[in-house]
């Protein structure tokens, strides 16, 4: 949005890589257990950047972005267990394949508004896991078993890759005039149409861009985790995480995303190697704690002070009845 | 002869659907929440029944009130102490809350009842009879009947009563409602608690035809949903008649179509309508 002075804008950037380079160095020093839960933060980050493209910038609240994660994933599998592709093109259709997916759903549910549009993407991601239920070539109920994999450091890097590569993509849209188009969707759709952005194109570009991030990660995590079925790629809880970390982060940011996928997965992993059985269960407190308290976002608090519990008591009086 | 055992089966399920989108429709044309916990409340509906049915052998029709009971003030506490709180708030965020009531609520059913397939399976459940050539189940029948009896007497309290007339105030104009003297926190409640009893008393009487798991919610949310749009939005005699249109539709396809894909189908006629109807469907902006 602002241009910043030079020398910050220089020393950002220059942050941003020694931080890559660090992490790059990670999978050799970081024990084996913190690789797997690096791997694991990387993704939900991806997702909640890929959410944010469509959620964040361009203001539609899809609530079945999992669909195009569970599309990604059985592309990968079908491609490499029946067809026998290798890895690299595998991926890639995983990345292209949820993207025309997106683009052809986007079509017409994009001209729904609000609870509708909610509603019809949760309602695609619940069709997407019955059809793959019900396709002999996707192993029906019983899933896909992968070929393993035991290089975890692959994974990372994987992983890794797509993230900078994603939120490259969100620094880009906020300082560039196609993510200015979203962002004046997202503020008043009759006023973007009125100054000449062709809606209805930048709305389907910016969903198939978030797809076609959901749906590589989704081809990562087939291989990954070597055995997929339908129950575990199209869970609606993935869903709800990618939106949590965006809006608990701060969606529309750039960093918003981030920070909500490196807070929130940390507090869900500390609290769930205690009590696995209730990991979930904590994700949806997790929902309905920072929808209550910080429906702005945690920035919104930290940058408060100390006054941080007078502005979580202003949040939770403000929309009451 | 198939064509009306068709016709029947379907009109029968369509009753259980109504009440499900009757109890979704009032939360959402009162207060403008799309409650996606509504199939979490129609599952815990349906858990109150089987745990009263195996644990002390109470027959699933005459818990009902119980189940009915239950729901409600669990459903007026948790809009009393918890959505009142964000009612107000953009749609995105009402929508997220109740998601996430939604699966706080499936992962202690988990907790509480485990993932096992469950039935309400009174001695009656498998009796028949025939007229003609159409077999109809005595449950199925009795099922239907309830929910007509329970529609009727939603309708009258919502149409005639003082409690009905506060909530339909409060519906049209929170503020004028408030200026008038009606308690509007508390209609809130009371609205969202007589939704959740319209649902429990859905899931109660979905346990003796169908198994039930802590995840059943989920498509009958959709479906809630579904029949809610079809029969115009904020009319209750809608949500019965488009009921009985997605029983008859599922009803048909799955015997013509086969039974491969009932989601697909009630989504694929959401999104029809949605498609074709666009007014007055897209005219409820936030």
């Amino acid at each position: 949005m602002t241009t910043r002075p030079a020398p910050r804008r220089f020393a950002t950037i220059a942050a941003a890589v020694v931080g890559i380079v660090l992490l790059g160095a990670a999978p050799g020093v970081l024990s084996p257990f913190m690789v797997q839960f690096v791997i694991n933060l990387f993704m939900l980050a991806i997702l909640a950047e890929s959410w944010n493209i469509i959620g964040g910038f361009t203001g539609y609240a899809s609530f079945g972005n999992v669909a195009f994660f569970g599309i990604g994933a059985y592309t990968t599998g079908v491609l490499m267990t029946k067809v026998g592709w290798p890895l690299a093109a595998a991926l890639a259709a995983a990345g292209v394949v949820p993207m025309l997916f997106a683009a052809l759903v986007g079509l017409p549910i994009l001209r729904l508004k609000g609870h509708y549009f909610a509603i019809a993407t949760l309602g695609v991601a619940e069709t997407m896991r019955e059809v793959v239920y019900n396709l002999e070539i996707t192993g029906a109920g019983t899933g896909l078993v992968m070929p393993i994999a035991r290089t975890p450091a692959l994974f990372f890097y994987l992983m890794l890759g797509i993230l900078i590569a994603v939120t490259l993509v969100n620094v880009w849209l906020a300082h560039s005039r196609f993510g200015y188009g979203l962002v004046a969707i997202r503020e008043d759709e009759d006023a973007a149409a009125a100054m000449g952005i062709d809606t209805a194109r930048y709305k389907t570009i910016a969903f198939a861009l978030s797809g076609a991030f959901a749906g590589l990660t989704g081809g990562v995590f087939a291989y990954w985790i070597t055995f997929i079925d339908p129950d575990a790629v199209f869970r609606v809880i993935v869903t709800i995480q990618m939106i949590i970390m965006a809006v608990f982060g701060g969606a529309g940011t750039v960093v918003g995303p981030l920070l909500g996928a490196l807070v929130l997965a940390s507090v869900s992993e500390i609290l769930s190697t205690h009590l696995v059985a209730l990991a979930e269960l904590f994700n949806g407190v997790i929902v309905i704690l920072v929808v209550l308290f910080m429906p702005k976002g945690l920035l919104e608090v930290v940058r408060a002070g100390r006054s941080s519990l007078r502005v979580m008591a202003r949040n939770l009086r403000e929309y009451r009845v | 002869m198939l064509l009306l055992q068709v016709l029947i089966n379907g009109l029968l399920l369509g009753g259980l659907y109504g009440i499900m989108a009757l109890g979704m429709s009032l939360i959402w044309g009162v207060m403008n929440i799309v409650n996606v916990a509504h199939g979490a409340l129609i599952m815990l509906g349906a858990y109150l029944t089987f745990w009263m049915f195996s644990l002390w052998g109470i027959d699933p029709f005459v818990s009902l009130p119980l189940t009915i009971l239950g729901l409600f003030v669990y459903g007026y506490c948790l809009q009393r102490y918890v959505l009142n709180l964000i009612v107000r708030a953009q749609l995105f965020l009402t929508l997220l809350i109740t998601f996430g009531v939604e699966v706080v609520m499936i992962n202690v059913a988990r907790l509480l009842w485990s993932s096992d397939l469950r039935q309400v399976t009174p001695a009656y459940a498998a009796a028949n009879f025939e007229v003609g050539q159409i077999t109809i189940p005595w449950v199925r029948l009795w099922v239907f009947v309830t929910t007509l009896v329970l529609s009727v007497t939603f309708l009258f309290v919502l149409e005639h009563t003082r409690l009905g007339r506060a909530i339909r105030a409060t519906s049209e104009e929170l503020r004028a409602a408030r200026l008038t003297g009606i308690p509007v926190a508390h209609i809130y409640a009371v609205t969202f608690g007589l939704g959740a009893a319209l649902a429990g008393a859905a899931g109660g009487l979905w346990g003796m035809l169908f198994p039930i798991t802590p995840v059943m919610g989920g498509s009958l949310t959709l479906k809630s949903f579904v029949v809610a749009v079809l029969g115009g939005l904020g009319t209750m005699m809608g949500a019965i008649v488009g009921g009985l249109v997605l029983g008859l539709t599922e009803s048909f396809a799955g015997t013509y179509l086969g039974p491969t894909y009932p989601n697909a189908i009630s989504f694929g006629l959401l999104v029809l309508i949605l498609l074709l109807r666009p007014t007055g469907i897209l005219g409820r902006r936030a």
